[in-house]
């Protein structure tokens, strides 16, 4: 006899729930509008794109001001990149043309997830024009259940 | 004029000049040459404004006062229309429309619009083309003398294609000049190369070497207006761009 119990519409509206915490939580960062530098951290948020094509997924990363050699890009897990680097000197905001708050950068930092499963540890990457491309080959392990 | 969107004088507007526009779209192209334009272009200062109720409640501050992110600068020879803030996909369309009345009512005697044609290899691609598209065969003509590679088929999206669709219309010259850029990303490269094209077609000339050296600057700097300019690219569709044309014609 199968030992699973019969889940009530409680139970699928709290996972309902669960469900979209965590999806908030991975994606929130994109709904919820904030700075992007943070004065914390020392750290500047940099643009990112990301190009899905049938074979590889392409990341690139634009990081003005920033010597090769510090450039890093390590996976997290499955799916996703946390990229960082070093600028060539520190940035005071005030070069900036920011005046009202104090602080400097001297780093760039993302995470970014990538949204169709990939071969992680397959990733080249190449670092030219200061802007970092990460290509990573596609995982193709689709099976489509026959009935 | 449109009662939604005014033009307010600042300066007596000479009659005769060429009108540049420089908005943010495909690696912040125009904005990019239009800010190096601002500070080479001699006794070039703001000569009026764009004040509309269509705009976002925004103001830029310099030096502690307020401005309209929508700015005309000029001096006896060329007006800049500048945009220091993205502009929503949804109000281009008056926002132009304003502007080249506006432009017409000084008599202006060309338009020409600065921005960008994105390319996706361009990590790779060392020298930058120019492309141009005009409002009429005449002026067509006299920019493909002057050596720049015409954009013969293909879409164009955003403020450029609004300007040589409403400038045709109207009859008023003008030319889009669309150098080679990044998509997503600043482009003062591409900056340089447009207003090297611009110098081309019209004389108006600067050094665009203090621009090329600030490259990296640049970029830092334009981050947070190319960020915001990518989510109105995304909603007018910008990527149409990159699409073949299906002619009917």
């Amino acid at each position: 006899m199968s030992s699973r119990r019969r889940r009530s519409i409680f139970d699928l509206i709290d996972e309902y729930f669960d469900e979209w915490e965590e999806w908030f939580e991975r994606f929130g960062e994109r709904l919820v509008e904030r700075p992007s530098w943070n004065q914390k951290t020392c750290a500047v948020e940099p643009l990112r794109d990301i190009m899905v094509t049938p074979t590889e997924v392409i990341v690139t990363v634009d990081l003005p001001y920033t010597e090769e050699s510090t450039v890093q890009v390590k996976a997290l897990d499955e799916d996703t990149l946390e990229i960082s680097a070093k600028m060539k000197r520190k940035i005071r905001l005030e070069e900036l043309g920011i005046t009202h708050y104090k602080g400097e950068f001297q780093t760039f930092h993302c995470q970014t997830r990538i949204p169709v499963p990939i071969q992680i540890d397959k990733m080249a990457v190449r670092f030219k024009k200061g802007i970092l491309e990460v290509r990573i080959p596609r995982k193709h392990e689709y099976t489509i259940p026959m009935e | 004029m449109s009662e939604e969107v005014k033009i307010v004088e600042k300066k007596e507007i000479p009659p005769g000049t060429t009108m540049l526009f420089g908005f943010p779209d495909v690696g912040l192209v125009g904005v990019i040459a239009a800010s190096h334009l601002i500070e080479e272009l001699k006794d070039f200062e703001e000569v009026a404004f764009m004040d509309s109720k269509l705009l976002p409640p925004i103001i830029v501050l310099h030096e502690g006062l307020p401005h309209s992110p929508i700015r005309i600068f000029g001096n006896s020879e060329v007006l800049l229309a500048v945009s220091e803030t993205a502009i929503s996909a949804d109000i281009i369309y008056p926002v132009m429309n304003a502007l080249i009345e506006w432009g017409k009512s000084k008599n202006v005697k060309m338009m020409i619009s600065l921005s960008g044609i994105p390319t996706q290899d361009r990590q790779d691609v060392q020298e930058l083309k120019v492309f141009a598209a005009a409002s009429n065969p005449d002026i067509l003509k006299m920019v493909q003398e002057k050596g720049i590679e015409i954009l013969k088929e293909g879409y164009m999206v955003g403020p450029q294609a609004l300007m040589l669709q409403r400038c045709a219309t109207m009859g008023l010259p003008a030319v889009a000049l669309l150098a080679q850029c990044f998509l997503n990303y600043p482009d003062p490269e591409a900056a340089a190369e447009v207003l090297k094209g611009l110098a081309n077609v019209t004389g108006i000339k600067v050094d665009v070497s203090k621009l090329l050296e600030k490259g990296e600057e640049i970029r830092l700097r334009a981050r947070d207006v190319m960020r915001r300019t990518q989510q109105e690219m995304t909603k007018m569709k910008k990527t149409q761009e990159y699409d073949i044309p299906l002619y009917v014609s």
